[in-house]
């Protein structure tokens, strides 16, 4: 497994709590809105987390996109962005 | 004296605060009239108010099943539902009744609530003067701020229903908040009024003989959405089983632990000054009325605004959020004990009830529509 997306993982597991993703597998598929069903709260504090580590800037990654991609924001799209930036 | 027309969307409440601001309109001896959905209007006003229709019971059964979709749906699928699907489409199926209304009617100033489109534009058309009535304090900084490209895609929406945007009036926006809630600084218009409580119509019936000694919690998690609803709900069920508190829970009947007064529906505001604290998921007339009887929340949010709303709650200090698709009794009943035991809490609702006092409620309001006819 790419190691951009283990640690992406990690991190989603860690802000959504490992009770709530039992039986949901973290893959590049994966998308925030439909499968995670990411909470504001939650998603900024994934936001801080991927500042902290990749010193990536998630909202200004989202501010580029239209309705219809956020929508479709899946985790391979983060980590293939992180990639491109570290 | 002077004509003060609102136009309103099926929601409750979207017109619990201009049944106030209206009823107080009316004592000064001023006509009101509103337009909307009569069955939705007619146990929230008095019986003679004067209520034009603009939505019929078919159409508002449509918005009630377009509703539940809606409930389903989550992150910016909900945003996209919300505008295509429900608010423009509103706006265009009120449009016909509220031009009748106006041309009826004949009002000084239209206040049109601001998920009622139809307002602004036929006001427009009939070159009369229109205010906002902002059900919630949550958009007044615009929550796509953030997403430029999110943000065209509403304006272009509304160019395309109104040849502008209309969201807000630029002579008067009735925030029913304070300041002590929303930081920012916004324009002369924008006026905080508080929650508008007074001349309010509460038919609900309430079982007040069975409300016991010692403290008392409201839980109001508004329309139940699906299974996380149901699993939310289960968690409260279960976090308040062997507290020492009663609990009242707006919810169709199911088993329950004897402490729980679980009931349909409740005259809300009857009930505040009889409670201790309130758990809701964030609804913005819920938490305002808590507030405005200085009680402290514990405010598990779902969607649309309520994230604001509970962070605003936060920032006062006022109460405690939770994560609604993921807290378990556990964090439900640690949230509740802290705002019933820990006195920073109630004291920070108490400054909130302080500043909503200041801001005038619906007496604030009516001056201020009052300033508007007068020029």
């Amino acid at each position: 497994m790419d190691e951009v997306l283990r640690q992406v993982a990690e991190m989603i597991t860690e802000v959504v709590g490992p009770d709530f993703l039992l039986g949901v597998e973290i893959t590049r598929d994966t998308t925030f809105s439909d499968d995670l069903g990411l909470e504001s709260i939650e998603f900024v504090a994934l936001a801080d987390k991927l500042n902290a580590h990749y010193g990536v800037d998630l909202v200004a990654f989202l501010a580029d996109m239209d309705i219809d991609e956020i929508m479709a924001m899946s985790v391979g799209r983060l980590v293939d962005h992180i990639t491109a930036r570290v | 004296m002077s004509r003060f027309l609102f136009v309103v969307p099926p929601l409750t409440g979207h017109v619990n605060p201009t049944a106030s601001v209206g009823g107080e309109l009316l004592a000064r001896g001023h006509e009101v009239a509103w337009v909307g959905h009569p069955g939705t209007l007619a146990p929230l006003l008095p019986d003679d108010a004067v209520v034009f229709p603009a939505i019929d019971d078919l159409l508002e059964a449509d918005i009630r099943t377009k509703r539940e979709r809606w409930l389903a749906l989550r992150g910016m699928a909900v945003v996209k539902f919300f505008w295509e699907e429900f608010l423009i489409p509103l706006g265009h199926a009120m449009v016909p009744g509220v031009a009748d209304a106006v041309r009826e009617f004949a009002p000084d100033v239209v206040v049109a609530d601001q998920q009622a489109l139809a307002g602004p534009l036929v006001a427009g058309h009939a070159g009369l003067p229109w205010v906002t009535s902002a059900s919630t304090s949550a958009e007044l900084i615009n929550p796509l701020r953030t997403m430029p490209k999110v943000d065209a895609w509403v304006r272009d929406l509304l160019h395309g229903f109104a040849g502008g945007d209309i969201r807000f009036s630029d002579r008067l926006v009735l925030v029913y908040s304070s300041a002590a809630l929303v930081a920012g600084e916004f324009g002369e218009e924008v006026a905080f009024v508080g929650p508008a409580l007074t001349h309010r119509v509460e038919r609900v019936e309430f079982p007040w003989h069975r409300l016991t000694g010692g403290r008392r919690v409201l839980v109001s998690l508004g329309t139940l959405n699906g299974p996380a609803g149901e699993r939310f709900l289960n968690q409260v069920l279960e976090a308040v089983a062997d507290l020492d508190v009663q609990v009242i829970m707006v919810a169709e009947p199911r088993p329950c632990p004897p402490n729980v007064l679980m009931l349909p529906s409740v005259p809300q505001l009857a009930l505040m000054p009889h409670l201790d604290a309130v758990i809701t998921h964030g609804g913005h007339n819920t938490v305002c009325e808590a507030l405005a009887h200085g009680l402290p929340l514990v405010v598990a949010p779902i969607r649309d605004d309520q994230p604001t709303v509970a962070a605003q709650v936060v920032a006062a200090g006022a109460g405690v959020r939770l994560t609604y698709s993921r807290a378990r009794a556990a964090d439900v009943r640690s949230a509740l004990e802290s705002v019933l035991d820990e006195p920073e809490y109630a004291a920070a609702a108490e400054l909130v009830r302080e500043s909503f006092l200041a801001a005038g409620g619906a007496t604030a309001a009516a001056d201020r529509l009052e300033k508007v006819v007068a020029g």
